[in-house]
């Protein structure tokens, strides 16, 4: 169950990678005919990165404690000390950002240079933000592992 | 003529965004200066970051909605551009804040 929760924290955060940057690519050619698939591919992103951010969430609150103990008697104690210790706060500003995508996106943006600068400029910090999250999830990954075989790779 | 009309909520919502960003990480800063805080927010849910959470998106909606109540209703005045910059400034500052903050106490 543990694995499959992981899994899911990583699949849906991809999913929200890839709907942020379809979102971005949609934007920069705005126009009336995508403007439909602008307002519902930043409502798929932005549920994507919340149900992300909530299996995250609770595997971090229920599970985590032992991998976190393995971590610190490892040769990787940064993985928890700095890289999850990171993680756990900034997403929330991802998340936060994620929620203000459907609210940014609902503009003319085909009509209105300046909204769509606005969206873009999230977009990119979501995609960066989430980008940034999924790098630190592999070092906490690796940190489990090198302490589970007993030397650094 | 260029619209540069954008709604209500993406200009409230905005500036709490970027309020809330730079306010996430001096909640940061306060839970691990002082430990009478996170054995406080511990308390409130049973985990201290279950309710960093919740404060966060709770001032979230807070603010977005007293920005809305701006005006008489009609919301902050300010250009779309300088809004897209307060974003950026205030989520940088956050992030650069949190991940500054732990390069430093680690």
């Amino acid at each position: 169950m543990k694995e499959v929760l992981l899994l899911s924290h990583v699949l849906f955060g991809v999913a929200g990678i890839i709907a942020t940057v379809w979102l971005f690519v949609d934007v920069l050619n705005a126009n009336e005919g995508n403007r439909v698939r602008i307002r519902w591919m930043s409502r798929a992103a932005a549920l994507f990165l919340w149900v992300a951010f909530v299996i995250g969430g609770y595997w971090y609150v229920a599970d985590y404690k032992a991998d976190k103990a393995v971590i610190l008697k490892g040769p990787w104690p940064f993985a928890h000390n700095y890289f999850m210790e990171t993680k756990e706060h900034f997403v929330i500003t991802l998340l936060l950002l994620a929620a203000y995508l459907p609210i940014s996106s609902c503009n003319n943006l085909a009509a209105n240079k300046e909204a769509r600068r606005l969206v873009l400029c999230v977009a990119a910090l979501v995609a960066a933000l989430a980008l940034m999250a999924e790098g630190h999830g592999a070092i906490i990954a690796m940190g489990v592992k090198v302490a589970s075989l007993g030397t650094p790779h | 003529m260029e619209n540069t009309v954008v709604s209500k909520h993406t200009l409230s919502f905005g500036l709490s965004l970027a309020v809330c960003a730079v306010l996430n990480a001096l909640l940061v800063i306060a839970k691990e200066e002082r430990k009478g805080v996170v054995d406080g927010m511990q308390k409130i849910t049973g985990h201290q970051w279950i309710t960093h959470v919740a404060i966060v998106l709770v001032l979230f909606a807070l603010f977005g909605w007293l920005f809305g109540g701006m005006n008489n209703g009609q919301g902050p005045k300010m250009p779309v551009n300088r809004l897209t910059i307060t974003i950026l400034a205030g989520v940088v500052a956050g992030v650069v804040t949190i991940v500054g903050f732990y390069l430093i106490a680690d």
